[in-house]
């Protein structure tokens, strides 16, 4: 396959401790999404796509789970010759003491040997927790043309939220003058989507000079982006039109789950031009009862359908018994809502399993009910 | 332990399946929405530790080499294991000559050269799960020549009609392997399985081939049963044998049933299949399925009811699918209503508002046609 001389690293070493119980045990990155995902298969499903052959995952925090699954690259075809998914964890070195990762930027300092051994002239720097479907063989073509030190992809936000990003300020030709981490009165509403093209020479030296660096924190958007701004380096926005979700609360994964069941939702999980690739699971396609009663949801393999399920995700080996209600409400994988049990404005952890005439969330709750422990059933 | 490599073997001449079989070897028919029917016999190979696997073609290679591929998807050890497939070029000339001996006798180098002590030899056209460990263990046990697998049924007068039949005597002795001419619904139906050692294997392809070059394996084999000692075992569970039309539509339609497909599906024994990366089906407002089984990335707006839905299959509004096996990428338009048929890969029915036939026998609509 041809190269394109770019290397991508995937920062997957965050908690996500806002989505509480979920990621107890596993990493951000690697929670269920759209009924036959995890959040990392968005990322390196695009690199695959993208024509990108080395991959580099950062992770740090619960990363067993996280490491296994992504080290396995022919899920995304990443296994050609020259080609592999690698799993970077924090390492001891011989010249330098164990370190967790300190920082987004400090996380590719400490694996600069490990780009070296590749050579790229570009570096991609992704985040391991965004839904979105972006061809970053284009952003390239955009760095390469306007002769950028660095691109940024932003995403137009409404201006009412523009507080809640790193903000982008361009001139009329896309160049970036200034950037705002979290701004209270913005002045663009380009938000950076934390994914970044780099020269990869120029990047290395400034990595070299970070990690010395005391006062530094060690991270792309409050150190290395306005470090380059100040030495007047080319700082490009390009701008991507499509979903991107970063799902950071439980009620932004449940709603992220809920935009897959509009007819024309902006994701299209069905294109064939850009499928999203993730392990392969043995099972038997979906089954569906004779009184079971399905409207707007989203099913996949192994689920067994006996009940009715409306407006719903249902993700693998998910289970719903004769009678019962599943209504506004996200199923993660291998649940079982048992017979007469019901279940609204819920979102239910791997494996739980709701007992038999239960009632879990209501249907006029504010946020949505996290559901990761056993419920009993009634008699 | 002793150690076996496997053959899939291809249907003779005698099997046509109407319609499907046009287009590629009963190997590769879509089964039950994700499957192909080759998926059981080599999973059952894979699960029995067997993985040295030969799948023999005899026609229309195209779609069960694609499905096949490196047989990585079958969890076969990628160094120690193998796919290999056997193609023969025999019926260039004639079809008569077309046979499994002539494909095994012109694959001989191959054959010889495994390290493996015993053959085992099952169908790419019969649905079952089978431990092929256990059946091997079996055969060793009895110190018989050969080990033959079949399935007793009380329905022979009308279905397996195409198949052989085990006569055998209470010691489980085969006496003659006959075909099933349905004169009588209790039989033994002979799932064309075959234990035994290598050598005996290559003995009897090459004495085959002498004795006549339109022989097959299961000829060659009754034509044995006085001179070895070759026994029958019986095989418990699901069977499928899909060697017509109306088997291959009943044979779907049969696992919607939880029980049923209990007896053939179970966590100990997975079915292996290649995965198409497709997204999970959407079911949109109108959408009202009973009672059937509906593969990934499909989108459905109709009705469904005891019908078995392919991958990436569309649905439309108004439509009615009522007894049905759709094959991957089909689509059934607006208000169409269609009832006891087989719709062929790719195939639209868009135009035909009523497309209906009696239940016992279904219709066919072609792969990659417009209706």
């Amino acid at each position: 396959m041809k190269q394109n001389n770019m290397v991508a690293m995937i920062l997957a070493g965050g908690r996500g401790s806002r989505l509480h119980d979920l990621t107890n045990k596993v990493a951000k990155p690697a929670v269920s999404y759209g009924g036959k995902y995890r959040i990392v298969d968005f990322p390196l499903s695009n690199c695959a796509n993208s024509g990108i052959d080395v991959v580099g995952v950062l992770t740090q925090y619960e990363s067993v789970l996280l490491n296994s699954y992504v080290a396995a690259g022919r899920r995304w075809g990443l296994d050609a010759k020259g080609s592999g998914v690698y799993v970077l964890p924090p390492r001891e070195k011989a010249d330098a003491n164990l370190d967790v990762y300190r920082g987004t930027a400090d996380a590719i300092s400490q694996n600069i040997d490990f780009i070296d051994t590749y050579s790229p002239e570009y570096l991609l720097v992704l985040s391991g927790d965004h839904i979105y479907k972006m061809n970053y063989s284009k952003m390239l073509d955009y760095h390469k043309e306007q002769g950028a030190d660095a691109t940024i992809a932003v995403i137009e936000v409404p201006m009412r939220e523009a507080s809640r990003f790193g903000i982008m300020n361009t001139n009329e030709d896309g160049s970036i003058y200034e950037f705002e981490e979290k701004p209270e009165h913005p002045k663009s509403n380009l938000a950076s989507m934390g994914i970044y093209i780099f020269d990869w020479k120029q990047l290395r030296k400034l990595l070299v000079a970070d990690m010395k660096d005391s006062e530094s924190s060690h991270d792309f958007g409050k150190d290395i982006i306005p470090t380059l701004l100040n030495d007047g380096k080319k700082l490009f926005a390009y701008k991507y039109k499509g979903y991107w979700k970063d799902v950071g609360t439980i009620d932004s994964l449940w709603e992220a789950n809920m935009d897959l069941l509009d007819k024309k939702n902006e994701l299209d999980l069905s294109d064939p031009t850009w499928k999203i690739y993730t392990e392969d699971v043995t099972t038997l396609p979906h089954y569906v009862g004779a009184d079971a009663d399905i409207k707007r949801a989203f099913i996949t393999q192994g689920c067994v359908i006996e009940g009715e399920v409306k407006n719903s995700v249902l993700f693998t080996g998910a289970k719903v018994g004769a009678g019962a209600k599943v209504i506004d409400s996200v199923l993660m994988p291998g649940v079982e809502v048992e017979a007469g049990a019901k279940v609204t404005r819920a979102l239910v952890a791997d494996g739980v399993r709701i007992g038999e005439n239960a009632v879990v969330g209501s249907a006029d709750s504010e946020h949505i009910e996290l559901v990761a422990k056993r419920v009993k059933g009634v008699e | 332990m002793a150690k076996a490599f496997g053959i899939v073997n291809a249907s003779g001449k005698h099997i046509w399946v109407e319609g499907l079989e046009t287009y590629r070897t009963i190997g590769a028919f879509s089964f039950l929405g994700r499957y192909r029917v080759v998926d059981f016999p080599i999973s059952n190979f894979s699960n029995s530790d067997i993985e040295q696997i030969k799948v023999f073609v005899r026609r229309k290679p195209r779609s069960l080499v694609d499905h096949l591929g490196t047989g990585r998807h079958y969890s076969i050890n990628s160094k120690r294991g193998k796919l290999q497939v056997l193609f023969s070029e025999n019926s260039a000339d004639n079809d008569i000559y077309n046979t499994d001996i002539a494909a095994f006798h012109e694959n001989m180098e191959c054959i010889e050269r495994m390290h493996e002590q015993y053959v085992i030899i099952t169908p790419n056209y019969m649905v079952f799960a089978q431990n092929f460990d256990t059946l091997l263990q079996a055969h060793v046990d009895s110190e018989a020549d050969i080990t033959l697998l079949y399935h007793t049924v009380d329905n022979a007068k009308e279905a397996f009609l195409n198949c052989d039949l085990l006569n055998l005597n209470k010691q489980k002795g085969v006496l003659s392997i006959e075909k099933n001419r349905g004169t009588a619904k209790n039989r033994n139906i002979f799932m064309d399985t075959y234990v035994m050692k290598k050598e005996l294997f290559i003995e009897l392809v090459k004495k085959a081939k002498k004795i006549s070059s339109m022989y097959t394996l299961a000829q060659i084999v009754s034509k044995e049963c006085e001179e070895l000692d070759i026994r029958g075992v019986a095989h418990r569970g699901y069977l499928a044998s899909i060697t017509d039309f109306k088997s291959y539509y009943d044979a779907n339609l049969s696992l919607i049933d939880s029980k049923t497909a209990a007896s053939l599906f179970n966590e100990e024994w997975p079915i292996y299949t290649r995965t198409n990366n497709s997204s999970p089906t959407q079911y949109f407002e109108d959408a009202n399925v009973k009672y059937s089984v509906v593969s990934n990335g499909c989108l459905i707006e109709g009705t469904l009811e005891n019908s078995v839905i392919g991958r990436g299959c569309v649905i439309k509004k108004g439509a009615v699918v009522k007894n049905s096996v759709i094959l991957p990428g089909a689509l059934i338009g607006e208000d169409v209503h269609i009832e006891n048929q087989v719709v062929d890969k790719r195939a639209k029915i868009i135009h035909a508002k009523e497309v209906i036939s009696p239940s016992e026998k279904p219709g066919y609509v072609r792969r990659e046609d417009t209706l």
